[in-house]
């Protein structure tokens, strides 16, 4: 007996004296961009912004790390919720005991409904159109939030998860902060906002009072570097553990082949489509858009961008959408028929279309490759480049007849329908967003699926928009385009990661390396 | 002297003047809108139009001007569209970088340009002046990106001895470590340039007659190059290198991207990428200090060096 107790305790001494191999708590992340914009979770607009502020902020729900669509919606600050029947009255129950970050207070219902309210704020939030139809929100009690609506809205609970005017902010410090919150961001999530230095990083540390248990990192560093090529080998020396890819085949093939490294192509894709101005000359003729359509081979252009990193277009809505047609009827690719059509039309010789186009690379090698396909159907496509903030104003303008735009949107047929197919979207009016074809063909089903409860109803409704608005040849759908990273494989996310919403991985409290 | 300098200095308040409303225009007739920017491509034309308002981007154009002007009298560069920081704390912060590694690179540049081009000149047509000839010629034609990922290649993943991204700061091996490879890549360029300059500078004042003269007397040879001969080719140097720190300035923007460097080049194509018209007036205006004090201290560097030059 004292022999197996003194075996015991020599073998625990044993243990406690072993050396503990340092574990590697800090994670850099290496982003593709210059530097920081607005870290404001209501103001930020680009991905690397949005990618960040995703490890500092929560939603009332959140959608599962490591998923990129509503069919994942778990509860975050709230613990749970209810709505009436036709879903225009909501009800939260805030989860008890949340701090905010630095020492900001608990975090409660007063907090949630003030967040909201500036996320509908013009001044404050970049998002306020996403809730123009709530009609008021109230604390009833410390624990207690009412969203009250003036109709149902498609995938409500989209809006309140922790993404763009969804992500809560603590009252105390944005009241105290005004405009100056962007550079102090006070949230509720695992790591909270450290050191800003300009276009080099952004340290985040772990937050310890995090509701879901002290994350197991201890920092993040988030380094801004917008050379591919230096990212990479920053990556490779070791400097980086994790990096947004360039997205391209070619950097999927070479990044692969580096020892203990993982490449993800993960959700959502990108659609990449042609939007045809369905009132200029000679797109009028539903013969010449037809012609393009049936010119465009998905197939190629897919193998061409990259089978591992792209796939082909579904619909005129990006598939795996809530709503999306997954069987949309496109046009085949058939030279023959589209000669046809075009001679139809009375364009036996071909016609000429024009595109103004950004010079971003992913996209113009794209539009290049579209512009093959064409030619060979006696298409000309005439392409105008000019850089990327002008295409932006010059399409907006309607000065390009075909717009080729490369988006992915909140995942609700809704939203993408909404953007680029509703007439009150057309470019040049007052609430104009991103319809560039000038199409109204399918604006009653769009609108009555906005606001039908009936979900099968619903999905019905946004099926027979999707088959109006390819049979019309409004938009040509190509390709879609998924997101590229990489990181050490000694780094554990701590989830199966399938996708992100804001288009960079999710880092949570169980994310941590492995050696 | 001090009415050269007066002169000089309100030429430069001229010059100020015209780049400021040249840039003030030209940023704006330029496609893109900053709100568009700021906001995103899902924005409504309502939010858009509502930002406009709320940047002054609505008001007529010499309403804006008279506003900018003002301000910049004051010495209020105004706020980044894009941060919301002040432009004048923005460009502060990153200018202490730029100013290092230009001056870093000049020097550089000097230590091998000026001996490697009298050499050059001396050894006409030899072994030497071959070599510095081809390698200036390589130095010149190599675009500063390429030569950034060679030395990246070479220096930071074959050997290991320098980081891939060039941000340390705090100690001197940490200055050193990020300053290094910067400085080469860019001290490449000027050798280049003050290699050439040097050689056919010195190889006309090498044929003067009072060249010849010297070694008449039976002055060393050294003596002859180095005091009598340089001396005077040294005008056309100074006047590259005055010009050339423009260059680099330009020439420093990719440098800074590649080796992931703060500094004014990656703020600059950062402002115009997003339509920053604050950020870009801000920083045109340092771009043109510089350019006017360069050229002031190169006329004061010519009087020193000779002292046949009279201020005038």
């Amino acid at each position: 007996m004292k022999i197996k107790l003194f075996g015991a305790l020599v073998a625990s001494s044993l243990l406690l004296a072993s050396p503990v191999m340092a574990q590697k708590k800090s994670l850099v992340i290496g982003m593709g961009s210059a530097d920081a914009g607005k870290l404001d979770p209501h103001l930020a607009s680009t991905t690397p912004d949005k990618g960040l502020l995703n490890y500092v902020f929560n939603g009332l729900v959140r959608i599962k790390p490591g998923e990129a669509s509503p069919d994942f919606i778990e509860p975050d600050l709230a613990e749970s919720w209810t709505s009436n029947a036709n879903g225009t009255e909501w009800t939260f129950k805030i989860r008890a005991g949340v701090q905010c970050h630095h020492n900001y207070g608990p975090f409660t219902a007063e907090d949630a409904a003030f967040s909201l309210k500036r996320a509908a704020t013009k001044t404050t939030s970049s998002y306020s159109g996403d809730f123009a139809s709530v009609s008021n929100v109230e604390a009833v009690d410390p624990t207690t939030l009412k969203i009250t609506l003036k109709n149902p809205v498609a995938g409500f609970l989209g809006y309140v998860a922790n993404i763009n005017g969804g992500n809560m902010v603590c009252k105390k410090a944005a009241e105290e902060m005004g405009e100056n919150f962007g550079k102090k961001p006070i949230g509720t999530g695992p790591f909270e906002f450290a050191e800003y230095q300009p276009q080099q990083y952004v340290k985040l540390v772990a937050n310890k009072k995090y509701f879901r248990g002290a994350p197991q990192l201890e920092d993040i560093t988030f380094r801004y570097i917008p050379a591919d090529s230096s990212r990479d080998l920053a990556f490779q020396s070791g400097e980086l553990d994790m990096i947004y890819g360039k997205q391209d085949q070619s950097w999927v093939d070479r990044t692969s082949k580096l020892p203990g490294v993982k490449v993800k192509a993960m959700e959502p894709g990108e659609l990449s489509s042609l939007y045809l101005n369905i009132q200029s000359k000679p797109l009028d003729d539903i013969r010449v858009r037809q012609a393009i359509a049936h010119a465009i081979d998905r197939k190629s252009i897919v193998q061409f961008k990259g089978a591992g990193s792209s796939r082909e277009a579904v619909s005129v809505v990006p598939s795996g959408y809530l709503g999306t047609d997954e069987k949309a009827p496109l046009y085949e690719f058939d030279l023959a028929k589209s000669k046809k059509l075009l001679a139809d039309a009375g364009y036996p010789n071909g016609v000429t279309i024009k595109t103004i186009h950004t010079t971003l690379t992913g996209m113009q090698t794209l539009i290049e490759a579209v512009q093959a396909q064409l030619k060979k159907a006696g298409i000309t496509l005439d392409i105008e480049l000019v850089e990327h903030a002008t295409y932006h104003s010059q399409i907006r303008k309607g000065l390009s007849q075909v717009v080729h735009y490369q988006a992915a949107r909140f995942p609700v047929a809704d939203v993408y329908l909404t953007q680029f197919f509703d007439s009150a979207s057309i470019v040049g009016t007052p609430t104009a967003v991103t319809n560039f074809t000038n199409c109204n063909v399918a604006d009653a089903e769009i609108r009555a699926a906005r606001i039908e409860t009936d979900p099968a109803k619903q999905k019905a409704l946004w099926k027979t928009a999707q088959e109006k608005l390819v049979k019309e040849v409004c938009a040509v759908p190509v390709y879609e385009q998924l997101q590229l990273w990489a990181w050490k494989d000694n780094l554990d996310l701590g989830y199966e990661l399938h996708g992100s919403l804001n288009l960079s991985p999710a880092i949570t409290e169980k994310t941590r390396f492995t050696k | 002297m001090t009415a050269f300098l007066i002169r000089r200095l309100g030429f430069a308040l001229i010059t100020l003047f015209a780049v400021l409303t040249l840039v003030f225009v030209l940023v704006r007739i330029v496609p893109g809108d900053p709100a568009q920017v700021i906001l995103g491509d899902q924005a409504s034309r309502e939010a858009i139009e509502a930002l406009r308002e709320r940047l002054g981007l609505n008001l007529p154009l010499h309403q804006q001007y008279a506003v900018f002007l003002w301000g910049a009298l004051k010495g209020d560069w105004g706020v980044s569209m894009i941060s919301g920081r002040p432009v004048i704390q923005e460009v502060l912060n990153v200018l202490p970088w730029t100013i290092e590694l230009t001056l870093l690179s000049l020097v550089m540049g000097i230590a091998v340009g000026v001996p490697l081009g009298v050499a050059a000149a001396v050894r006409r047509n030899r072994f030497t002046d071959y070599a510095a000839r081809i390698g200036s010629l390589l130095g010149l034609s190599f675009p500063p990106f390429v030569s950034a990922l060679l030395l990246l290649l070479a220096f930071a993943i074959g050997l290991r001895w320098f980081p891939v991204i060039s941000g340390g700061r705090g100690s001197f091996d940490a200055w050193y470590q990020s300053i290094t490879l910067p400085a080469i890549n860019l001290g490449i360029i000027s050798a280049a340039y003050i290699t050439r300059v040097t050689r056919s500078a010195m190889l006309e004042v090498l044929q003067e007659d009072y060249v010849r003269t010297a070694r008449a007397k039976g002055v060393p040879w050294v003596v002859v190059v180095w005091r009598h001969a340089l001396r005077n080719a040294l005008i056309p140097v100074i006047t590259i290198i005055g010009l050339y720190l423009g260059i680099l300035i330009g020439n420093s923007v990719l440098t800074e991207i590649v080796f992931s460097r703060p500094g004014l080049g990656k703020l600059i194509i950062g402002a115009l990428n997003q339509r920053d018209y604050p950020m870009l007036q801000g920083m045109m205006v340092i771009y043109t200090l510089v350019v006017v004090v360069v050229n002031l201290a190169t006329d004061i560097a010519y009087g020193i060096a000779d002292p046949r030059v009279k201020f005038q």
